[in-house]
């Protein structure tokens, strides 16, 4: 909402209180000015008249002009297409400050020129209120314009700063001047006068009948004016029009706008002979096509409110008005409409049309219902003064709205308590008071409060106390912390767990990333391994990249890979943990991305990532959470061209699917940057290990007895997995405490195997035994041959 | 006698010359071993009479203990040199780059709400998770925000269905908390993930994070959340911030306030970051609105409660002077390694 505070100080007495001052005032109140900006900028200007104006013979479009401005007369060359011998014009004499700079004394072609004749642009007005030929030319200023008058911001209406209101949804009675006076009045204490419009025309009976046959327009109000003249508007009128960013069109149009803008309550005119029929209806069961105001085709269904005459639409209620019953120059007779749609239905339609309108966004924040009869007198001033109407209709009224004011029960302990405050009474009722609530029935204690109707948003006791600390200051709430039972401060278990695996991954030297949640179509096709649910869908998606809720976290990881790699960042460690939301589970997972090589782990011996680093930090997120290898199973993830067939697997936690892990496979990675580099991935299903119970540390007594260590090396030449060999080698002995792998030479494999007893050393036939069992079954049951 | 002495001597030059090991080896041999020249010379005591044979014996054991001594601490200092060689052998350039170790970089993103855990936890708050894809009875029922109420367009909503939608703000953690409560007191924060129909550009994005806060319990009042917020305030950007309140509107706070914080970098003296005006706006807060209370089982009359949201970008941004939201995003490894200081004071 645009205010000029020019129109502002015609209804406050604000002498003394400077443009600043009122913005930052209303900032506290609860009313953000946005932005504060004058109309208009401009020093050192008069208004002037050509008496002379010759082509310059060296140019094929600059005028050289002699300007009378009263005490001298200037020569000033002007390359504008409109200077003309008679024309009054603002001059920008030497030295005048303009918002794109300083005039100085020039010369051009030869000609030496003492200033600028200036269009309203050059003053720093936006373009968007000009005509064409105001920006493509010097301003025209009227015959009576006087030559020599230096304060030409003023009598060109343009001496005026405009504050820019961020109304949040509460205030949307500060969409009309006058409540804005009104707000301000109040908050500076002032003197409010708002203009009084009298009555004075004679009305006329008229047989124009309205009426809503939908409880979603609960009130409808009109009148007819006949005769009108429909012409330019007058000079004041477009002033106040241009500082609040509206353009002038003509008298009757700005009337509808003005008045809007004063009160806040959207007006609409129809030409009363184009009506079908002496009726306008409100009617919500429509199904037509209709072209608007703005000359576009719209369809109307059911549940739309539109205003219709001998079941003909001709407005599309709250919205728009219809071509078909246009105001135009050629209006004669015209009805004024004041009404009340329902906000809601407005905006459902508004939406669904993607039409919106001022009108259209003030139903839809809500209008003062109780205000009607008063917005169609004060519209009615004006067309009579303006536009000349000869004959008047007296109101035509459907009103179903109950006009009753709010009460509040309120107390002033209720109000401190709540803000935390000390106020008096005294100081809480003149605040209440001066804020237009009458304060009623006041004890001790209690009181009631009428709400002033304009404000549509106050509605229960939190809301007076909201008006206290927002017109007395929040300085005047005591800090303090609150007295409370003491209670333990802490992360849910899962979160803590969470923070657990973080914390081992970042001290590994994994970098934490943060990826979007909504994903493309593309992106949502690829690496489902863990969750084959439909994904959420997004209804109303901005745009194709952010529409589905992901499933995984992998295609989200290869696209950070790959922007990284673009980048040229070449080797590097990722992980993010995130929920991953279905409408048939909530999980968390995990993602871990490696990224060319390790550097740096062997002096200046840089070791390419492979499998077996991801398999490290999942065996190592095992081990945090107590969980023995046994419980786990791998399985090669085949038939696919996302992993590398050979060199990815699939791990099964107690049979469960926990997670995928592999090297990429080169058809995917044909698709990114990072083509023939070295990326591995990894995604796990955190929530399966979040949702099991873990245990607590316990210290278990360690042997006090020498282990004993013996080596085998087999020849792997039938490609048997490791974990089969030591399973079965684990199957010899009752003693065997660990196998550990120590070297892998080509198809030659070197194991550690090492022997413990918790009560007794070993004695030597007792290793020798072993020992035996171990080679026997290495070559006759496994078919090895050892080394 | 004389003859000890000779071999003596013999064998003290033989020690003092510049000799290896090996040849100390030799030399003890030489000296020492049964046909040593000094062990040999114990034949010699049959000649010699029972007094002579006394002092003979004990000036040979003596010359003998000499020798070995002699040798054993050449043999000392020997081994000591060797060793020394050998140290000297293994320098290394101690300005050579170490093996890398770094601990990994959390995107600040994660470090602001790490922190902003600890500071409430240390208040005593609990910290709750909700879901993203929330339904619409808890992002906005249940906050006095009916359908088609006019706030609602203050939050463009992503809309899975009718009634589900990924939540536009972390109030909506709010509602399932309380919910959960059934009447007792609350004193929770709930960080996490929202979303918004915006376009990204610098300072707009459709993904980001806040931070709810609720507290409910009996008297809570407005200067309990002042004091609340001062604290944080001033662990969060810098001893000396304060804090003000604008008079601002939230459906499901009344009265409802934007909160600046002074700025952190010029302290109040007007800089870019904080416009010129000395205070940056970081959050939204207020009184729980009786309706919100209501709704969710708490008598309005008895109980009351604050709450507040945090933007986990916004206080990144301010913290670390980050011109730009989608960096959170981008997760450029320089961008995110530019955090690895994890002490700061």
């Amino acid at each position: 909402m645009l205010v000029s505070l020019k129109e502002i100080r015609k209804y406050v007495d604000l002498v003394g209180i400077s443009d600043q001052e009122i913005a930052d005032r209303l900032t506290f109140a609860g009313i953000e000015v946005e932005e504060i900006k004058r109309l208009a900028s401009a020093t050192n200007l008069v208004i002037g008249q050509i008496i002379k104006c010759d082509s310059m013979t060296e140019s094929n479009h600059l005028h050289i002009c002699k300007v009378d401005i009263k005490d001298e007369i200037l020569d000033i060359v002007c390359g504008a297409p409109n200077a003309r011998v008679g024309l009054k014009v603002i001059v920008a004499k030497v030295g005048a400050k303009l918002p794109k700079g300083e005039i100085k004394k020039g010369c051009l072609l030869g000609h030496e020129s003492y200033g600028m004749l200036c269009a309203l642009n050059e003053l720093g007005v936006d373009e968007k209120y000009l005509r064409k030929e105001q920006i493509e030319g010097i301003e025209e200023l009227p015959d009576d314009a006087t030559v020599g008058n230096e304060d030409v911001l003023n009598y060109l209406g343009l001496d005026d700063t405009i504050l820019d209101l961020k109304l949040l949804a509460n205030r949307s009675d500060c969409n009309g001047l006058f409540n804005v006076a009104r707000e301000i009045a109040a908050l500076f204490k002032r003197k409010l006068t708002l203009p009084i419009y009298e009555e004075t025309a004679n009305y006329n009976e008229t047989n124009f009948k309205v009426d809503s046959l939908t409880t979603n327009c609960d009130a409808f109000t009109l009148r007819i004016f006949k005769d009108v003249k429909v012409k330019e508007s007058p000079k004041w009128l477009k002033e106040v029009l241009r500082s609040e960013g509206i353009r002038s069109i003509n008298n009757i149009v700005d009337i509808g706008n003005y008045v809007m803008l004063l009160t806040g309550q959207p007006v609409h005119m129809y030409d009363l002979d184009k009506l079908p029929k002496q009726e306008l209806i409100v009617k919500d069961d429509i199904n037509n096509k209709v072209i608007a105001l703005d000359d576009k085709e719209y369809d109307l269904i059911s549940n739309d409110l539109v205003v219709t005459s001998d079941n003909i639409p001709v407005a599309i209620g709250g919205i728009m008005g219809l071509k078909n019953v246009e105001v135009t120059t050629d209006s004669k007779n015209i009805a004024l409409e004041v009404a009340s749609f329902n906000g809601t239905k407005v905006r459902k339609t508004s939406s669904r049309l993607g039409l919106s309108s001022d009108s259209s966004s003030r139903f839809v924040k809500g209008i003062n219902k109780d205000n009607l009869l008063e917005v169609l007198k004060i519209a009615s001033y004006y067309v009579l003064n303006l536009c000349e109407a000869k004959e008047i209709s007296n109101s035509i009224i459907f009103d179903k709205v109950i006009h009753e004011a709010k009460e509040i029960n309120c107390s002033i302990s209720y109000i401190n308590n709540r803000l935390g405050t000390s106020f008096d009474k005294e100081t809480i009722i003149s605040t209440l008071e001066t804020l237009y609530f009458k304060i009623n029935k006041v004890d001790e204690d209690n009181f009631i409060a009428t709400v002033p109707s304009f404000r549509i948003d106050v509605e229960g006791k939190a809301d007076l106390s909201e008006e206290i600390i927002r017109y007395l200051g929040f300085d005047n709430v005591k800090s303090s912390l609150p007295l409370m039972e003491t209670t333990i401060g802490q992360r849910s278990l899962e979160d803590s767990k969470i923070k657990v695996i973080k914390d081992y991954l970042l001290n590994r030297g994994l970098d934490e990333i943060l990826t979007y949640t909504l994903i493309n179509d593309k992106d949502n096709e690829i690496f489902n391994y863990l969750t084959k649910d439909e994904p959420y869908k997004v209804l109303n998606p901005l745009t194709e990249d952010h529409k589905i809720v992901r499933r995984n976290l992998l295609s989200s990881l290869l696209n950070c890979i790959d922007y990284n790699f673009a980048h040229q960042n070449r080797d590097f460690k990722l992980f993010e943990v995130s929920n991953i939301e279905t409408n048939k589970k909530n999980e968390v997972h995990l993602s871990i991305g490696l990224c060319g090589k390790e550097l740096n782990q062997e002096l200046y011996n840089a070791k390419d990532f492979s499998f077996y680093d991801l398999k490290g930090y999942l065996i190592n997120i095992f081990k945090l959470f107590n969980i023995s290898e046994s419980r786990v199973r791998y399985e090669r993830i085949l038939n696919t061209n996302e992993f590398h067939p050979n060199r990815s697997a699939y791990v099964y936690l107690d049979n469960k699917l926990f997670g995928v892990l592999g090297e990429l496979h080169p058809t995917i990675k044909s698709n990114y940057s990072f083509k023939k580099a070295n990326v591995l991935v990894m995604e796990l299903n955190l929530s399966i290990l979040l949702n099991m119970r873990s245990g607590n540390n316990k210290f278990k007594e360690f042997s006090k007895y020498p282990s004993v260590s013996r080596d085998y090396t087999f020849i792997n030449d039938n490609n048997m997995d490791y974990s089969n060999v030591i399973k079965e080698i684990k199957k010899t002995s009752g003693f065997i405490k660990n196998i550990e792998l120590i070297d892998i030479y080509e198809n030659a494999i070197t194991i550690s195997v090492t022997l413990e007893k918790a009560d007794a050393s070993f004695k030597n036939d007792e290793i020798s035994e072993i020992d035996e069992k171990i080679k026997n079954l290495i070559v006759n049951k496994l078919n090895l041959k050892m080394r | 006698m004389e003859e000890i002495k000779k071999i003596l001597s013999e064998a003290k030059s033989d020690i003092e010359q510049d000799v290896g090991l090996e040849r100390l080896i030799e030399i003890k041999n030489l000296y020492l071993s049964k046909k040593g020249k000094l062990s040999v010379l114990i034949n010699k005591m049959r000649e010699l009479s029972i007094e002579e044979k006394k002092s003979f014996g004990k000036e040979l054991n003596d010359a003998k203990a000499y020798v070995e001594s002699l040798i054993n601490n050449k043999m000392v200092e020997l081994e000591k040199k060797k060793l020394n060689q050998k140290l000297e052998s293994e320098k290394i350039d101690i300005t050579l780059p170490p093996i890398d170790s770094h601990s990994g970089v959390a995107n600040p993103f994660y470090k602001i709400i790490d922190e902003i855990e600890d500071i409430f936890i240390g208040m005593g708050y609990k910290v709750e998770k909700g879901p993203e894809v929330d339904k619409d009875h808890y992002v906005f029922e249940l906050l006095n925000i009916p359908k088609d109420h006019p706030a609602r367009d203050m939050q463009d909503t992503l809309y899975i269905d009718n009634e589900t939608l990924l939540r536009s703000h972390t109030s909506a953690v709010q509602a399932h908390v309380m919910e959960k409560a059934k009447g007792q007191p609350i004193k929770i924060i709930c960080p996490g993930k929202t979303y918004r129909r915006d376009d990204d550009d610098m300072t707009h994005s459709h993904q980001f994070a806040q931070v709810e806060g609720l507290v409910i319990d009996k008297n809570i009042n407005m200067g309990n959340l002042k004091a609340t917020l001062e604290l944080f305030a001033k662990k969060m950007f810098s001893k000396d911030s304060k804090i003000r309140f604008r008079s601002s509107y939230f459906p499901f706070t009344e009265p409802s306030v934007e909160v600046d914080v002074s700025c952190f970098s010029c302290h109040g003296k007007g800089c870019n970051i904080c416009k010129g005006s000395g205070w940056i706006e970081i959050l939204g807060a207020g009184m729980v609105h009786p309706n919100v209370l209501k709704m969710s089982g708490y008598d309005p009359d008895v109980y009351s409660g604050f709450a507040f949201g945090i933007g986990i970008e916004r206080v990144a941004m301010l913290r670390y002077g980050i011109d730009d939201i989608r960096k959170f995003y981008q997760n450029d490894i320089r961008f995110i390694e530019e955090f690895n200081k994890k002490v700061e004071d």
